[in-house]
């Protein structure tokens, strides 16, 4: 008896691993099912948005009804309601699912990396663009696929595109809002009227408006370091400031004429940057703040300034309806009497992993993407974007950004992580320098000599002629 | 066949001396497993030892020898790999001990002392044990954040506001944490060996020193310590191999941070392997794998000298 029992075990032991080996297409929804109900009605794209006026693009094929799930690996800050409403979209269109696989900022690259290294990417991956980048960091010409036959790609921004080719072919779809203005200091107006306050336009007035604000219980800034990148943005993005001081500093730092850690300006910005934290303006856990928590600490009236884009004040008013975008004002960061708007025409961007079984669908879904009607769903549901590097869409600028963009026509400059060479592929290890620096075991000029290690290092590995 | 028959009070003696005679079982017994290991470890393992003295990358198919060039960026001052290297060492060092005491308090406490309830306690003990690390980890990271965190919010609750610190942002604070959390999770899985330790040990031999006019710390000291040697050789080593090898719960807690204050061996590997500069993350990972190699056939040599004794 025992041994008929125990054969039985066996063979369902045999039966379930045989089971459990076998291929997950299975396992795959019927692509003739009915639209998720999960999906809120207000998330779903608006069918009866009208197309804009250019020609849309023609997809590169008629999508089909198929068993295909795609996957979509990103930082947890480039995915948003509209990219899964547009996920689902493109779904019920054409049964190919998109899974999105959402890693934290502050392990992304390195996930991201690893993965590439290792052949074993998903279908899409997000990528920060920048020729080096794309080149260093991700390897595209081996790792992605060229989309430059693409219909949307000619219809793309030149200047967005550029930053996505390597060697005359386009690599990626830098579906993000990359044209309103970069990273500037957005301010609580009521608080600024509150205690007098006025737009400083030098680092002494700065620092001065912020003592005042901290001897007044109101925390001056709000910083989320723990995420890891985002108290980078001090440094680099003042690129247009140390090429005011040092005309052709980008030119001589790519030609290996020039050292970070000779710059006096560069210096400067990261002895002010600290002295920022020490003095406290930044609030007493600012190593533990976090980026997803922005909006609620901005409506909560608490803090009176933070480090975000332009978008920022209508994605505050979209989470929390009271805090009207109105209530805040645009001023550039100061460090270094810096009084120019830094742009970048670099942001998150979609690969095609060259690796991908389903190299034609996700093609079809980025085609999917590029239509009109769905660029126009993107920015109107997503507040982080004002509007898209493509033709026939419309922005939500409001008057309040037009006349901060009016007012720096003539004084704006390219970011220092596009501008210059191996700085963006580094990001994350000058966050760890800066935290280093705030805590006191770096000072400012080592991690200027990190930076120029680490881009020797790069330089060397990349073979760029100008380290040999 | 023989029979052999054996006094349950010499046991343990008896398997020890089986082991080292070696007669156990046949050698082709291990084979197998022996083939497995030495095609799925040692395997890559050496190929690793070639690949770290070149410049083996992910930006050029070449591979060119570049002789010691890797290990003399390891150790040179500037380059922070000697701090990472300390890191690993003072957590190893620290969870060896920390674990190993704490371990043992609680099996000889729910052997000898607690009786009532014992094994839930055990149990409870256990739990984290068989916890996931990822989750573990994303937990204290709640936990043990600075403003928000039950933690602090507790410590302010009940007035103990010089206790609360910002446990994994502060650099004097964020090993010492992390250390905590590996403890928690950890314990019970040590103590449950010394539980079948401290079981193992014929109880004659407490009761003749009770006899003697032995009090329980001399118990403890002369009868179980000795006799426990074998489980705290296994217990070190396993602590040991771990400590040195630890990822996961610095990659989540802090992942290296704040600035590089928890940053150990291997997060720096996976940095390095990342960045695609695999002959520089190969050449760590051959000196943790003879650290490795060379701390644990030590530790073994040390406690079976012991037991020899």
């Amino acid at each position: 008896m025992k041994k008929i029992i125990y054969a039985t075990c066996a063979f369902l032991l045999v039966a379930l691993l045989i089971a459990g080996c076998a291929a997950p297409a299975t396992t795959v929804p019927a692509p003739t099912s009915a639209p998720p109900t999960t999906v809120p009605p207000t998330n779903a794209p608006a069918p009866t948005q009208p197309p804009a006026p250019t020609q849309p693009p023609a997809p590169t094929q008629a999508p089909t009804k198929q068993n295909i799930t795609l996957t979509y690996m990103a930082s947890q800050d480039w995915i948003f309601d509209a990219d899964q409403a547009l996920g689902k979209k493109f779904e019920e269109k054409t049964g190919i699912h998109i899974d999105f696989q959402i890693v934290p900022s502050d392990q992304y690259f390195n996930v991201l990396k690893t993965k590439l290294n290792s052949g074993e990417a998903p279908d899409i991956f997000g990528g920060q663009s920048g020729v080096t980048d794309l080149k260093l960091q991700y390897d595209v010409e081996k790792n992605a696929v060229d989309l430059s036959a693409e219909p949307w790609a000619k219809q793309e921004d030149p200047l967005v595109t550029a930053q996505s080719t390597v060697n005359g072919k386009l690599y990626g779809l830098t579906y993000w809002d990359t044209l309103s203005g970069g990273w500037v200091i957005n301010y609580n107006k009521a608080i600024f009227k509150k205690y007098n306050l006025s737009v400083p336009t030098t680092y002494a007035e700065f620092k001065a408006l912020c003592q005042k604000l901290l001897g007044n219980g109101i925390q001056p800034l709000y910083e989320p370091i723990s995420d890891g990148w985002h108290h980078v943005l001090w440094f680099p993005e003042l690129g247009p400031r140390y090429e005011q001081v040092t005309p052709g500093l980008a030119d001589q730092l790519n030609a290996n004429k020039a050292k970070f850690a000779d710059n006096p300006t560069m210096l400067t910005v990261l002895t002010q940057l600290k002295e920022l934290y020490t003095l406290g303006f930044m609030g007493k856990n600012a190593l533990s703040d976090a980026y997803a928590d922005r909006d609620k600490i901005m409506a909560s009236g608490k803090v009176a300034m933070t480090v975000m884009g332009t978008a920022f004040p209508q994605e505050v008013e979209q989470a929390y309806p009271d805090v009207k975008a109105d209530s805040f004002g645009f001023f550039v960061m100061p460090l270094a009497d810096n009084q120019l708007l830094n742009l970048n025409p670099a942001g998150p961007t979609k690969f095609i992993y060259s690796g991908s079984k389903h190299i034609a669908e996700v093609k079809a879904y980025f085609n999917f993407l590029t239509q009109p009607e769905n660029m126009q769903y993107y920015i109107d549901n997503n507040p982080r974007a004002l509007t898209l590097p493509f033709p026939g869409v419309k922005s939500k600028f409001t008057p309040e950004l037009q006349a901060f963009m009016d007012a720096h026509k003539d004084k704006r400059g390219t970011v220092y992580q596009t501008a210059v060479n191996y700085v963006n592929p580094q990001w994350m290890d000058i966050g760890k320098d800066l935290v280093a620096m705030f805590t006191g075991t770096l000072d400012p000029s080592g991690v200027l000599k990190n930076i120029d290690q680490r881009r020797t290092d790069m330089a060397k590995t990349a073979k760029d002629p100008n380290w040999q | 066949m023989n029979i052999i028959y054996i006094n349950p009070a010499n046991l343990t003696t008896f398997i020890q001396q089986l082991i080292m005679r070696n007669k156990v079982y046949p050698f082709y017994f291990v084979i197998g497993a022996l083939v497995l290991y030495l095609l799925f470890f040692v395997v890559p393992s050496l190929m690793g030892f070639f690949y770290a003295f070149t410049n083996w990358n992910s930006y050029s198919s070449d591979v060119n020898f570049v002789g010691l060039e890797n290990f003399e960026l390891i150790f040179s001052a500037g380059q922070g790999y000697l701090h990472y290297i300390a890191n690993t060492i003072v957590f190893t060092v620290v969870t060896i001990i920390v674990k190993t005491v704490i371990a043992l308090a609680l099996a000889v406490l729910l052997t000898r002392g607690v009786r009532r309830l014992a094994p839930l306690y055990r149990m409870i003990i256990y739990l984290p044990a068989v916890l996931p690390m990822l989750a573990v980890s994303l937990i204290f990271r709640s936990i043990l954040n600075p403003a928000t965190g039950l933690l602090n919010t507790g410590l302010h609750t009940i007035g103990l506001d010089f206790l609360a610190q910002k446990w994994l942002v502060d650099p004097s604070w964020a090993m010492p944490s992390v250390i905590g959390v590996d403890t928690w999770k950890g314990v019970g899985y040590l103590m449950v060996i010394m539980i079948a330790g401290i079981e193992a040990i014929p109880s004659e031999y407490f009761e003749a020193a009770a006899i003697d006019g032995a009090n329980s710390w001399k118990s403890f000291r002369h009868i179980m310590l000795p006799q426990l040697t074998p489980v705290l050789a296994v217990t070190t080593v396993l602590n040991l191999l771990y400590g040195l090898k630890v990822f996961d719960i610095i990659f989540v807690l802090t992942n290296g941070g704040p600035g590089h204050a928890t940053d150990t061996v291997y997060t720096i590997i996976f940095d390095e392997f990342s960045k695609g500069r695999y002959g520089v993350a190969t050449a760590l990972s051959s000196l943790l794998f003879l650290a490795m190699i060379g701390l644990g056939y030590l530790v073994i040599r040390v406690m079976n000298r012991d037991i020899e004794g």
